[in-house]
């Protein structure tokens, strides 16, 4: 360095982070948003939405206020959230490019004003906003006195701070984690992970109506109050019962949690930006695993191509964290939806449809699924002949589960609802569905294929594609009702004309209904398939 | 043409256009048999969409194209046991790892299992990838994804090998591999067609070179040919290409030097 001075913004210190650092992130956010209309208008949605639960959220605390137990509900509640916070980053890294302190390490910054600014920074957007309104109406609900609105304020700030903090340590510390394949992977699973977390929630929120109200969570609460950042909130409730020693430790403990966890963060930070990515460190040559040649399934499966798909289509099951949420979705909803319903008293077994029908539909879109790998595919079809075998081989991998499954969850069902006359009928009639789909879902894979986004849980279908997806669906669940029409129409004749004796024929006919439907299905998608190899190898090209 | 053979790759009045942009402008180019042949184009040429068509994974608004005297979209059977492909830009299935990926390739292209089994070992030793042969290809680097690509673009042993920039973002030692297998392909009678825009490497490798800019060939033929009185290929395609530009004088006067 020479003697000429230094331009102001290329001096590091606090003082000039914290607007640089601002100022990234609202322009990360405007131009995420200027990219496309659309991401605009999910993000206008998610205001709206996010901004009415709050004030739902905030009106429903304000309108408890003074409830028995209240504090205990707020100190939950609050917990929770921390929870949330500590948990989001490890599904939605890729969200927030100043989550990723890697992309800083060539810039010339010191760790302790580059924490502060950081901190300032993610300050900015809705969760913040909604923690805060959520904190705020926690502390209006549970403060009783000048004291503990004092004490309130201080707990708002403490909460928050803790929540953002905690979300940037854990980032940090896991981020080499996050962007890897392994963390990715994960991340494509969350949805899964969040869907069925709603339903124990749901179930949880079910029993705190049904027990008692609020008194249910005082135990809970007994403990949460000394986990921080719960203890900020719960010394607002003993700031308002004159107990100022609790208060005191309480905030001095969530006070503590978030200096431990600013230190954490900056020392994580501070290691990630000094040591070289262990990536590189790493030897390409590590063992290999166990995945080495198993003479398993393959070996009892049929040779050619039929057996290679096969194998191909079940380790993707198993593998892909994309067909991995898709099936595991199914087979959860599958057994779940009947059997909840059965439990709750309200069941029947033809509930049991939803098995054949979510299985059925994973047939649906299959070269999307193959993503732009599709061409491999391609490159080897040259007759209907070709295709049709590719389809038939796909139906019957995912035949291998698909049919063991429904007669479990069938007959489950039946045996919860004790319908044991109606099982022959509904049995049959579900392999008939599901004969039915595959047959639509090999046409539709051939007529109306799609992208399927590899990146993020969420997104089933690259942009300008959704309406495809949904003509594919509906229109292939139509089509399947229609080919299962005449067998419906059979089974509700035989009701009607109380022939209840004749009811078992429904099963083999059901079976070989199914069997033809498939069968069909697959024969007339094969020529259409050769006929538009390169069309949907562009269509399934673009996620 | 030597002996008045069949060429590897006759195309005739080849046209792609995306929209209003168009790619592939009426391409006509006679690729002989045998040969190590070099596509060069400046990127955005339509090299890739040239590849794409010829090999039957994209639909040519007009043209023909044939492949040892087959159509390559009237008469798919006889084509593509022909040809082996690594497409650039396109997935492999990668979720399979290296081994499983040929085993599975093998099998699509009718291979007998045992067969399939002995050339996969074969290969996955020459290209240096017996140790990641049960890694996942999803976990495999670019170097690797381009040798497994060529693997399972040669197992069914095909007359004629189409690969897309196949050196794009490899090591120096991958290269260097990939180079050996394809020169001991091409010397046992077989033909290779590559694009790349690195023109000391299709100096190096190729015998027989088609320039391409803007969607037209501008020029074809042996190396040689091609080059003309040039110092070097780089600058028989400046030339071509029409890219003979120099740096002006006193823009960046303040890069480097005292300035500092």
């Amino acid at each position: 360095m020479n003697s000429t001075p230094q331009p102001e913004a290329a001096r590091p210190g606090t003082t000039s982070l914290i607007p640089v650092f601002v100022q990234l992130k609202l322009s990360l956010l405007r131009n995420g948003l200027q990219q496309s209309s659309r991401r605009k208008a999910v993000y206008v949605t998610s205001i709206v939405l996010v901004g009415l639960f709050t004030a739902l959220e905030l009106l429903g605390l304000i309108a408890l206020r003074g409830t028995a137990h209240m504090a205990a509900l707020t100190t939950l509640l609050v917990v929770v959230l921390a929870l949330g916070w500590a948990v989001m980053p490890l599904f939605f890294a890729s969200g927030d490019e100043t989550l990723d302190p890697t992309r800083l390490v060539m810039l010339p910054l010191r760790p302790v004003p580059l924490v502060v600014a950081l901190l300032t920074a993610s300050l900015i957007g809705i969760g913040p906003v909604f923690t805060l309104a959520i904190v705020v109406g926690s502390v209006i609900a549970t403060a009783n006195g000048a004291a503990a609105t004092v004490v309130g304020v201080l707990a708002a700030v403490l909460v928050l701070l803790v929540c953002l903090a905690l979300a940037r340590a854990v980032a940090t510390a896991n981020i080499r984690l996050l962007t890897s394949r392994r963390g990715r992977d994960l991340a494509v699973l969350s949805g899964l992970i969040i869907g069925v977390g709603m339903q124990f929630v749901n179930i949880g929120v079910q029993r705190l109506g049904a027990a008692g109200g609020l008194r249910a969570l005082a135990p809970v609460a007994d403990v949460l109050r000394w986990v921080p950042p719960g203890s900020a909130m719960d010394a607002v409730r003993a700031a308002g019962e004159g107990s100022y020693g609790v208060a005191a430790a309480e905030l001095a403990l969530t006070a503590a949690a978030l200096a431990l966890l600013l230190w954490w963060w900056q020392r994580s930070l501070t290691r990630l930006m000094t040591a070289p990515d262990s990536s590189t460190l790493q030897a390409s040559t590590e063992p290999d695993k166990a995945r080495a040649q198993r003479p398993g399934l393959a070996s009892v499966l049929p040779t050619g191509r039929t057996g290679a798909v096969m194998v191909r289509s079940l380790r993707y099951i198993w593998r892909d964290p994309k067909t991995k949420t898709a099936w595991m979705s199914s087979l959860t909803l599958g057994l779940l939806v009947p059997m909840l319903n059965a439990a709750q008293g309200h069941g029947s077994l033809y509930f049991a449809f939803f098995a054949p029908a979510l299985l059925g539909m994973q047939m649906y879109n299959q070269f999307g699924q193959d993503t732009s790998a599709f061409w491999m595919v391609l490159q080897t079809i040259a007759s209907p002949r070709d295709a049709y075998v590719e389809l038939r081989a796909r139906a019957l991998a995912l035949s291998l589960i698909a049919v063991p499954y429904v007669i479990l969850a069938v007959t489950g069902v039946a045996a919860v609802t004790r319908a044991w006359r109606s099982l022959p009928e509904v049995l049959g009639m579900s392999f008939a569905m599901l004969g039915a789909l595959l047959g639509t879902g090999g046409m539709t894979s051939a007529l109306f294929p799609y992208s399927i986004p590899q990146d993020g849980g969420f997104k089933n279908v690259a942009p300008g594609q959704a309406g495809i997806a949904w003509l594919s669906l509906f229109g292939g669940l139509l089509a399947g009702t229609v080919v299962c029409s005449p067998l419906i129409a059979l089974t509700i004749w035989l009701h009607v004309s109380a022939n209840l004796g004749l009811m078992w024929i429904l099963l083999p006919l059901g079976v070989a209904y199914g069997f033809c439907a498939a069968w069909l299905g697959l024969r007339l998608a094969g020529p259409r398939v050769v006929a538009r190899l390169p069309e949907i190898l562009l269509a399934v090209s673009k996620g | 043409m030597e002996q008045g053979s069949t060429p590897a790759v006759r195309i005739e009045g080849l046209w792609k256009q995306f929209g209003e942009q168009v790619a592939v402008a009426g391409v006509d180019l006679e690729l002989p048999a045998g040969q190590f042949i070099g596509l060069v184009g400046p990127n955005g040429a339509g090299k890739t969409t040239t590849l794409s068509m010829v090999t039957g994974l994209l639909r040519p608004d007009s043209g023909r194209v044939e492949i040892g005297g087959h159509d390559v979209w009237s008469d798919p059977v006889a084509v593509k046991s022909r040809i082996g492909v690594l497409p650039e830009g396109l997935r492999l299935f990668e979720r399979l790892s290296g081994r499983e990926l040929l085993s599975y390739t093998g099998r699509l292209r009718g291979l007998p299992g045992d067969e399939v089994d002995r050339r996969a070992t074969q290969l996955l030793d020459v290209l240096d990838l017996a140790v990641a042969q049960n890694k996942l290809v999803v976990d495999y680097s670019t170097g690797m994804r381009k040798k497994i690509g060529l693997a399972a673009a040669l197992l069914h042993n095909p007359e004629v090998l189409f690969l897309d920039e196949p050196f794009e973002g490899v090591d120096p030692v991958s290269a260097q591999t990939i180079r050996g297998v394809l020169e001991r392909y091409t010397a046992s009678g077989a033909t290779v067609v590559f694009s790349s825009h690195v023109m000391e490497l299709v100096e190096s490798l190729c015998s027989w070179v088609a320039v391409m800019a803007a969607g037209r060939i501008r020029a074809q033929g042996a190396l040689a040919e091609v080059r003309g009185d040039a110092p070097s290929l780089q600058a028989a395609f400046l030339e071509l290409v029409g890219a003979q530009r120099t740096a002006s004088g006193d823009s960046l006067d303040w890069l480097g030097g005292d300035a500092r």
